[in-house]
């Protein structure tokens, strides 16, 4: 690749970058505005704001209460749509491609409509309103993300490996545990970044299927009603930066851990 | 406010159909019930954080509250638990009581029961769509109106005393209002009753005058620069100076202008509508005592209906609540006399009717 | 990391290399595997390539029919009633009409169209857009800075969607900072109204799509070998032959997965549209959704609408992998 190029292809991903980062730089800066509202022009600015929210715990316990109701439905996505992909990337079969239509519904299903329908199935099944309930209607919205990166990942995976692996006795499950697995490493990175996001930023499901204790969304939302404020910047900065800082700890941990064996 | 319109069947067969199989959290019902707690659903500020703390100290309830965003959502959450719900005091608007009591999810109010009952400004405790079959059904304590909001460096006063402004070339491009809440408003500009209660028995009239509001705003189709739906979406405009003129609820307004943005609001000569927000003790309540406790005690003065103004920025209904504002706080939650004997109170009685033809109306104007 | 893979299946031929990781992978895998129990376990279950299938099969079914098709079932259902939730005491009935009012009325099909039309517009541009970014981050970031990267651009998805949304409307207000910006540059005297127009929701549902269209991309290029397009050069193609002839075809896969993916979230957007988007700019999410919210006795309608907005958009999405499969195929001929 030419010198060119590369610098062409380095300019597109700054200004992709400067796209993103944009209304975020914004959000942030109005956060520190000393006014009810955000917006041009800034007349003065405060701390006001920002110190408000680490003092205020029903924020906090929200975060938190988001963070673990991501974290949970993430797991089990994960493990449903690891098995699905492997499924539907086996061998063929009669009602393969029904299997993958069915695969891919919830992710179809207008928020609102699948909030409704699912709070009206889970009491078919018994299940209360309230975190159970969210974490299992978020995972089944994730599992159809999960499988389409899996999957994307697995059709590459080369055919020999597993032979070898076969070849050399290790029957399917172990061959799937030492070979597959282990490929599927970035797939899965990539599935969990993409389920948590998608939880933490749920907000019909979760207030559809939630109880007394709101998830993040649910209190903004709450909140917004009297005004997009700073107030609301500044708790979205702070959950930013907090969520930042778990995943380069959590990034750290694997690393030290991986060095460990 | 339109959003929120359910008719009698759905609301019925909601309450019996997820509330049957939804309700079963006892467990949950139990442990609220065993202390001495009282649980609320409301809006954010409308239970002032001094008064609540003020109460618990002093009467040893506990207070919980379950934040909502608007009326439809709390009526699916409460029609879900209906028959043993796990709130005491919901907040619904004055002209949806019909819905709400025709699926028993509300209690009627024993006003003896409530000593202060008479801090209430009788224009609100008393008006025609607070007693229905014969009883109150909630304590009135703040109220909206549909305003014209305007920013006061481009338009000038004398412009905002007639909706007419809102659809001149003039400020083309430059106006933003909720679509349901404009046909209302369109309605009673045309000189009909934009409630329709006049026209229950004329169901060709209704249609005919429907037909009419929607021709006439998809006519100014094009001069229109956002139908919004939310307070915090005008309040934005206004800030970014997308628009300089709009139809909205006086609360959002009364925020902007106590924070110093250049708007005022007017009620404009053609007349427009307001609601009033109430509490209710929900139908088998289960901590009724401690909810009747709790609303003498926010009745019990002026000076709490100020601080729910304040918060809120909504208009106290409160009789003395007035002498606790400053005079800005004053300026952005009252009109003059002469506009307010243009304010007419939503009414719920024609709801049915009304919406299925205003309904279909606002699908075609948007597609149009 | 797909250096690992083969030193995965080397590793139970006892072939392995001092240094690599996974030392300890094998006295656990080896003995689990040798163990009586596994062996047991193994032989009952895993001994047939039949029973394999059968095990593997069986979890995903029961899965995808009780917790997706269950839900969705029950959307079906109501779409074909005349009223839903229905109270008691009242008889049931069967009705075609709900669908009829679709087809009835050119209202609700300009909508529909529109968002189809959209959708796949934004589909495309994301593509664009993205597709530059992961492959620079696949091929000209160092492998150890990749994950740094990428993270760097998934920071933004962890701000809410409204809170994201309000930040680009005051970015892109009349006294926004665009404007602003344009304005103190000297470039325009009043201000560009880009607020509320099919630019500002376009600029909204990038963003939103971005990260859906980013990942799929980056995982198929990043593991596409550089021999190939280093070989490639070696015969004398230049960067355009290399990159229409290789990168793009194996790139294929990602760009399926990627604009699939997208696609089908981009018809169900609520919240962006209908804070950016202008009086004529309605999609069909938000008349779904306005016969749940706002219309009293609609969900039955609103079911219908959603149950035909859902079988065009997966039909449109089958016909578009069976696109892409043909192509591939040839690529692989």
């Amino acid at each position: 690749m030419t010198r060119h190029t590369r610098l062409v292809m380095s300019m597109i991903y700054w200004a992709f970058v400067l796209y993103i980062f944009v209304p975020l730089a914004l959000m942030v800066m109005m956060g520190f505005k000393d006014s009810k509202f955000i917006g041009f022009p800034i007349r003065s600015w405060t701390l006001e704001w920002y110190i408000g929210v680490f003092g205020n715990s029903e924020v906090m316990s929200a975060f938190g209460y988001s963070m673990v109701i991501g974290i949970t439905s993430t797991l089990i996505s994960l493990f449903v749509g690891v098995w699905i992909a492997v499924l539907l990337n086996g061998r063929g079969f009669v009602g393969k491609g029904v299997i993958y239509g069915l695969t891919l519904l919830p992710a179809l299903i207008p928020g609102i409509i699948s909030a409704i329908s699912f709070r009206i199935y889970a009491q078919l099944w018994g299940v209360p309103p309230g975190t159970g309930a969210i974490i299992w209607c978020h995972a089944v919205h994730n599992v159809p993300f999960v499988v389409l990166i899996v999957s994307a990942r697995l059709g590459t995976l080369p055919k020999s490996y597993l032979d070898a692996a076969r070849d050399l006795g290790a029957d399917p499950l172990i061959a799937f545990m030492r070979v597959t697995l282990p490929y599927l490493r970035p797939a899965l990175i990539g599935g969990s970044v993409f389920c948590m996001l998608i939880s933490f930023d749920d907000f019909v499901r979760s207030f559809f299927l939630g109880g007394y204790q709101p998830t993040l969304p649910v209190l903004i939302f709450a909140k917004l009603r009297s005004g997009m404020s700073p107030e609301i910047n500044a708790i979205a900065t702070v959950v930013l930066v907090l969520t930042a800082l778990l995943g380069i700890w959590a990034e750290r941990t694997t690393r030290r851990l991986k060095k460990g064996y | 406010m339109t959003k929120f319109k359910l008719n009698r069947r759905t609301f019925l067969g909601t309450a019996a159909a997820t509330g049957a199989v939804l309700a079963s959290p006892a467990y949950l019902r139990r442990s609220y019930a065993a202390g001495g707690e009282v649980n609320i659903w409301t809006y954010a500020n409308f239970v002032p954080e001094d008064f609540k703390k003020q109460f618990e100290d002093e009467t040893g309830i506990k207070v919980n509250i379950r934040l909502v965003d608007d009326q439809g959502k709390q009526f699916n959450l409460l029609a879900a638990e209906a028959s043993n719900p796990t709130v005491d005091i919901v907040t619904v608007a004055g002209h949806r009581f019909l819905q709400f009591i025709d699926s028993d999810l509300l209690a009627p109010l024993d006003t003896g029961r409530l000593t202060n009952w008479g801090n209430i400004n009788p224009v609100y405790s008393e008006s025609d769509w607070a007693t229905i079959n014969g009883n109150k059904w909630g304590a009135p304590i703040l109220s909206g109106m549909e305003v014209m909001a305007y920013n006061t460096d481009v338009v000038d006063p004398e412009e905002a005393k007639t909706w007419d402004t809102m659809f001149s070339d003039k400020y083309a491009g430059q106006t933003a209002y909720v679509l349901q809440d404009m046909m209302s408003i369109v309605m009673l500009k045309m000189g009909y009753d934009g409630n329709m209660v006049a026209y229950m028995d004329d169901p060709e009239k209704a249609a005919a005058i429907v037909a009419e509001a929607r021709d006439y705003l998809i006519e100014k189709k094009p001069l229109v620069r956002k139908y919004y739906d939310g307070g915090a979406e005008v309040q934005q405009m206004f800030v970014n100076q997308d628009i300089v003129m709009a139809c909205a609820w006086n609360g959002p307004i009364a925020a902007l202008m106590n924070d110093g943005f250049p708007v005022a609001m007017s009620i404009p000569k053609e007349g427009s509508y307001g609601f009033v927000y109430t509490y209710n003790v929900a139908n088998n309540a289960p901590n009724a005592d401690n909810a009747y406790t709790f609303l003498n005690a926010i009745l019990g003065s002026g000076e709490i209906g100020a601080a729910m103004t304040k918060a809120s920025g909504f208009i106290s209904t409160y009789k003395d609540a007035s002498q606790y504002l400053t005079d800005a706080e004053k300026a952005s939650t009252s009109f003059p006399e002469e506009e307010l004997a243009n304010m007419k109170f939503f009414r719920a009685e024609a709801n049915k009717m009304k919406y299925e033809l205003v309904d279909p109306a606002v699908e075609e104007i948007k597609a149009a | 990391m797909s250096g690992k893979v083969p030193s995965g299946a080397a590793a139970l031929a006892g072939k392995r290399s001092a240094e690599n990781q996974t030392n300890d992978g094998r006295s656990f895998w080896g003995a689990l595997a040798g163990s009586d129990l596994y062996q047991a376990f193994s032989d009952a279950l895993l001994s047939s390539p039949r029973r394999q299938f059968a095990i593997l099969l069986t979890f995903p079914l029961v899965w995808v029919v009780t917790q997706h098709l269950g839900p969705m079932l029950q959307m079906l259902y109501v779409s074909f009633v005349e009223a839903y939730p229905v109270a008691p005491g009242y008889e049931q009935s069967f009705t075609l009409d709900n669908y009829a009012r679709f087809f009835g009325s050119a209202i609700f099909v300009m909508p529909f169209l529109r968002t189809l039309v959209f959708s796949a517009t934004l589909t495309f541009a994301t593509l664009i857009l993205t597709y530059p970014v992961a492959y620079f981050l696949a091929r000209h970031v160092k492998r150890s800075n990749q994950m740094i990267f990428l993270l760097l651009l998934l920071i933004p998805f962890w701000v809410g969607e409204i809170v994201r949304t309000y930040a680009i409307m005051i970015l892109l207000g009349n006294n926004g900072a665009v404007n602003l910006a344009l304005k103190w540059l000297g470039l325009v005297d009043r201000p560009i109204p880009f607020m509320y127009t099919g630019f500002s929701i376009s600029v909204g549902i990038i963003y939103l799509s971005a990260l859906y269209m980013l990942l799929p991309l980056y995982s198929a290029l990043e593991k596409l070998p550089r021999s190939y397009t280093d070989a490639a050069a070696d015969l004398g193609a230049g960067p355009w032959t290399r990159f229409w002839r290789i990168t793009l075809p194996l790139s294929l896969e990602g760009i399926s997965s990627g604009s699939t993916l997208v696609f089908l979230i981009a018809t169900g957007y609520y919240a962006t549209p209908v804070l950016l988007g202008g009086p004529s700019t309605t999609v069909f999410a938000e008349t779904i959704a306005g016969f749940f919210h706002a219309a009293g006795d609609e969900w039955p309608t609103g079911a219908a609408f959603a149950c035909l907005m859902f079988v065009t958009a997966l039909a449109i999405s089958f016909a578009f992998g069976r696109l892409m499969t043909r192509l591939q195929k040839g690529v692989r001929k």
